[in-house]
């Protein structure tokens, strides 16, 4: 009969096996007295209160800090640019949206080293001084695309005709955007905001060649301690905090906005 | 009111909420590009900048020996690891699209929080998993499978099973999503004209998905062309990679000519994928706005 | 005829709901056999358990005597046209109907020879080269059914081919494949919940609820001699009567009185019942005649005064909804054999008579109150269309079902058998 073959979900399940294990493994040895390698040497609290107390652990909050704000600003930047961009895109349609797309849809494809590269050498000729400006303009031009598509994908799932409808019924303009264009779209945009403030604080590889003096952001921070293989136990305890928060984060979007982020 | 005017208003609208992302971009990201390509037969500044004058030495520097098989290994491993992810990635989109709603949920959800998680953080947890003191290690060698001389870390295997592992939920969810709009009777059609399960999947389902595999292997060939952090950190200097020659002669070598040109050559490998895939995007995108 | 095509006792459960119900059928050698009910009524998990995309829970399934029950689709020698028709989209015509020949490994000239001779039959050569794409539904239908046909199967399921298909469209396949049936002189088993396509298209029909068979019979059979209230509402259109027989009147007639009626009715006793049964009668609308003067009287026939509630013209009849009681209305149709301004004309609110042969009504083996439902209620706006219409054309009237409560009234001891 159709007995379906179980070789698909043996596969599905070794690569979640495969996804999880080197996690679930850093979260344990965030407990693991060992402060080297993983081989179990008993329980401890002691690298999260080092977190607190060290001057390592200093450094750490304070690369969480700055990379909040980074995140936060680039969020914002990017999602009035993208938000903008797809509007344009859904509404017109001319040479000029043409071109708009590709401009918008080549930043997704290039790889971020290629972009990284081009925006140092860009800020070195034109003499702008490295740090927190230079990284935030990096993260909103690589954010905007992710916010536009976010957005442009919630614009083209809906059915634009409840517009006509807002102003046969007798709505101004102003009121049938605010009141049935913006409801409409806010989980689109959200989605977005909620995408580039991701895709900021985790970025590495392009704050690592825009970043200067006083703007260690904390993937930045992590990679310092790898390369100098300092204070190693107390990335276990940090992540575990962030894979904490990120797990609750994900688990309250799902349940709260029932969208899927498009990637 | 002279008939022009609503259509002057209409351009009026469209540039108001054009004009922004798109100087932005040409700004922030054309511009930039550009230079690279300008930046590579410029002469070298003082202190890391960039020169005044024209020159073609930056080519000249490119000669070194190293660079060939750096760029070789980018090339085959950036292969070998997007075939992989994909052989990886069939089979799981193909069993996330057969279960039921529920399950379906939940399995994407899992495959979505990797994605969600710090890359750097992953590969830090990589690092433990795969470090000299590590449990993997520890384990394989009690069980005799592996030589007490066995390294992990630092090797180009090490460096393909973490790039494989970062890559992986980006070609399972373009192929899940064929997938789902897969119309599994066809699988029924197949088997019910005499066909056997494999042949029924090579010949019918794969087919079937093929715009998803595209999509896929586009997605994630192209970064891996330009990766740099997996083989900085999981890598040794036999697992160097294009991405990393480019970073050392900007920021230790403080050489911006040479990373350019460095960077062209990143360019021109990726350009033909590039190519087809943004074009390949932007038909899709006139579709979706034609309907 | 021979036996051909058997299920043995077959059931198979889905979770706790069992949709084929200890299922036992013979379908013979050559013949359209249709397998007809409501959606969920198990039909399709039949259907697929004889295809082998499903295997019984218990029971078996012979094909020609031989047991067929755990043989995988792909080495079974039976063959489906898919409800959506399921031809690969990335293939032609032409690959779409050599594919299964090429999995049997045939030299491709014979291939090719066998591929066009199949175009040639459902006249597709010039659409030979297209993908299903561009094809139009018919089209897609007349490649999918070559495609199952090209193998040669014993037996070719149907899963509802028709459903896609827009009313005319549907009309014509439905002949078209009788042709192809003729042609080819296999076994085709069709599955539908249309009995207009059933009742034109086969020989036996196969009348399925909650995962049993109601009945097997010939479309004649079926519509007119149905053993259970479900199998009489379904198949086009009744009117239900409870009662009691009071007395035999000879070998072949009795009489039944029904509550709610001034008079007792005398029916034709094809179930040999006795005296104090209970019955359950079934009578079509359009055994019925109508009339404003009172019929002569006939010791053979029954004779009621009713009311006209309601009248829906359709073309070639017209249907009444008259009460006989309170509350109690009944379907009566009339054909316009002749032409209607010829006689005086019936209209609302009229006092008519309504009359019927004794034969004509016809003793239920099963009720239940519930396929009450399925019965055709008169439309609450005369003039108003119906929603559904186009989509079930019903015979032979073609208004939809609305549940009311009228009917069933007054028959509580309506039993469940």
């Amino acid at each position: 009969m159709t007995r379906r073959s179980i070789f698909p979900a043996i596969v599905t399940w070794l690569v979640l096996f495969f996804f999880y294990v080197p996690i679930i493994l850093l979260v344990v040895n965030s407990f693991n007295l060992n402060s080297y390698g993983t081989a179990w040497k008993g329980f401890t609290l002691k690298w999260y209160t080092q977190l607190f107390v060290s001057d390592e652990g200093r450094a750490i909050w304070r690369s969480l800090y700055i990379t909040v704000v980074v995140g936060a600003l680039a969020t914002l930047g990017s999602t009035i640019l993208g938000t903008c961009a797809a509007f344009a895109l859904h509404r017109y349609k001319s040479t000029l949206q043409n071109i708009h797309y590709t401009l918008i849809y080549t930043p997704l494809v290039l790889p971020e080293i290629l972009i990284g590269i081009s925006l140092l050498i860009f800020f070195a000729s034109i003499h702008m001084p490295l740090g927190m400006t230079s990284i935030v303009l990096a993260h909103i031009t690589f954010c905007v695309s992710y916010v536009t598509l976010a957005v442009l994908s919630r614009l083209q799932d809906f059915d634009m005709s409840v517009l006509e409808a807002a102003r046969d019924l007798g709505a101004s303009n102003w009121t049938t955007t605010w009141k049935v264009l913006v409801p409409i779209i806010l989980p689109g945009i959200l989605a977005g905001a909620l995408l580039a403030f991701t895709l900021s604080i985790d970025d590495f590889v392009i704050t690592f060649l825009v970043n200067g003096p006083g703007s260690t952001t904390l993937p930045i921070q992590i990679q310092g301690m790898i390369k100098r293989g300092r204070s190693m136990p107390l990335i276990n305890s940090i992540s575990s905090i962030l894979l904490a928060i990120t797990f609750l984060a994900l688990l309250g979007s799902k349940l709260l906005m029932k969208t899927r982020p498009k990637k | 009111m002279k008939p022009s005017t609503p259509l002057r208003q209409r351009m009026l609208g469209e540039f108001a909420i054009t004009l922004p992302s798109m100087i932005w971009l040409c700004i922030y990201f054309v511009l930039p590009t550009l230079i690279i390509f300008a930046i590579a037969f410029r002469s070298k500044g003082a202190y890391g900048g960039i020169g005044d004058t024209w020159t073609l030495n930056t080519l000249a520097e490119l000669r070194n020996p190293d660079y060939p098989a750096i760029i070789w290994r980018t090339i085959w491993m950036s292969v070998i690891c997007t075939l992989a992810t994909l052989a990886i990635s069939v089979p799981v989109a193909y069993h996330i699209a057969r279960v039921s709603q529920w399950k379906r949920d939940i399995l994407l959800l899992l495959t979505i929080i990797p994605f969600w998680t710090n890359l750097l953080i992953r590969i830090f947890a990589w690092r433990l998993v795969l470090h000299p003191q590590g449990m993997l290690r520890n384990l394989l060698i009690s069980l005799h499978l592996i030589d007490p001389s066995t390294v992990f870390l630092g090797n180009p295997i090490a460096v393909l099973v973490v790039m494989i592992y970062t890559e992986l939920p980006f070609a399972i969810l373009p192929i899940y999503a064929a997938a789902e709009k897969f119309d599994f009777t066809l699988f029924e059609a197949a088997m019910d004209l005499g066909a056997g399960r494999l042949y029924a999947f090579f010949h019918v389902f794969l087919p079937g998905i093929r715009e998803g595999l595209m999509s896929a292997c586009l997605m994630i060939f192209i970064p891996l062309i330009g990766s740099y952090v997996i083989p900085d950190l999981v890598g040794g200097k036999d697992s160097q990679m294009i991405g990393n020659v480019i970073v050392r002669l900007a920021l230790e070598q403080r050489n911006l000519p040479a990373a350019a040109a460095m960077s062209t050559v990143m360019f021109l490998i990726m350009s033909l994928p590039l190519l087809y895939y943004l074009k390949y995007t932007t038909a899709q995108h006139a579709k979706e706005v034609a309907k | 005829m021979e036996e051909f095509l058997k299920f043995d006792g077959v059931t198979k459960q889905f979770g706790h709901l069992k949709a084929v119900d200890d299922v036992t059928l013979t379908i013979n050698r050559g013949e359209i056999f249709s397998i007809l009910g409501p959606s969920g009524c198990g039909k399709t998990t039949l259907l697929r358990m004889l295809a082998g995309f499903e295997a019984p829970d218990t029971g078996r399934i012979l094909l020609a005597g031989e047991d067929i029950t755990d043989q995988a689709p792909n080495v079974r020698k039976i063959n489906t046209v898919f409800q959506t028709y399921a031809l690969f989209p990335h293939m032609t015509v032409r690959e779409n109907i050599a594919f299964g020949l090429k999995l049997r490994k045939l030299p491709k000239a014979t291939i090719d020879q066998e591929v066009d001779k199949m175009l040639a039959m459902i006249q597709m050569e010039a659409h030979a080269d297209k993908k299903p794409a561009q094809l139009s539904g018919g089209q897609k239908q007349r490649s999918a059914i070559a495609r199952a046909l090209v193998l040669k199967p014993s037996v070719l399921l149907l899963d509802e081919p028709l459903a896609a298909l827009d009313l005319k469209l549907r009309q014509r396949m439905s002949l078209e494949l009788s042709l192809i049936h003729d042609e080819v002189g296999i076994t085709f088993v069709y599955v539908t919940h249309d009995q207009n396509e059933a009742m034109s298209i086969s020989d036996h029909i196969a009348v399925m609820q909650n995962g049993k068979i109601e009945q097997v019979g010939t479309p004649a059979e079926i519509y007119e001699a149905p053993k259970s209230s479900f199998v009489a509402a379904f198949i086009g259109d009744t009117n239900f009567f409870d009662g009691t027989i009071t007395c035999v009147l000879d070998s072949e007639y009795c009489e039944v009185e029904v509550p709610d009626l001034s008079k007792k009715l005398i029916c034709f006793n094809d179930k040999k019942l006795v005296q104090g049964d209970s019955v359950h009668l079934s009578i079509r609308p359009e055994k019925f005649s109508i009339s404003l003067d009172r019929p002569a009287e006939n010791p053979r026939q029954n004779v009621l005064p009713a009311k006209v509630e309601d009248i829906v013209y359709q073309g070639d009849h017209t249907r009444y909804w008259v009460s006989i009681a309170e509350d109690w209305r009944v379907a009566v149709t009339r054909q316009h054999n002749r032409f209607l301004l010829d006689q005086r004309r019936i209209t609302w609110g009229d006092q008519v008579f309504i009359s019927w042969q004794a034969d004509d009504s016809f003793m239920l083996e099963q009720y239940r109150e519930k396929d009450e439902d399925l019965l055709q209620m008169p439309p609450q706006n005369v003039g108003e269309e119906v929603p559904g219409a186009a989509v079930t054309a019903p015979e032979p009237s073609d208004t939809s079902v609305a549940p009311a409560d009228g009917q069933a009234t007054g028959q509580e001891e309506a039993s469940q058998q």
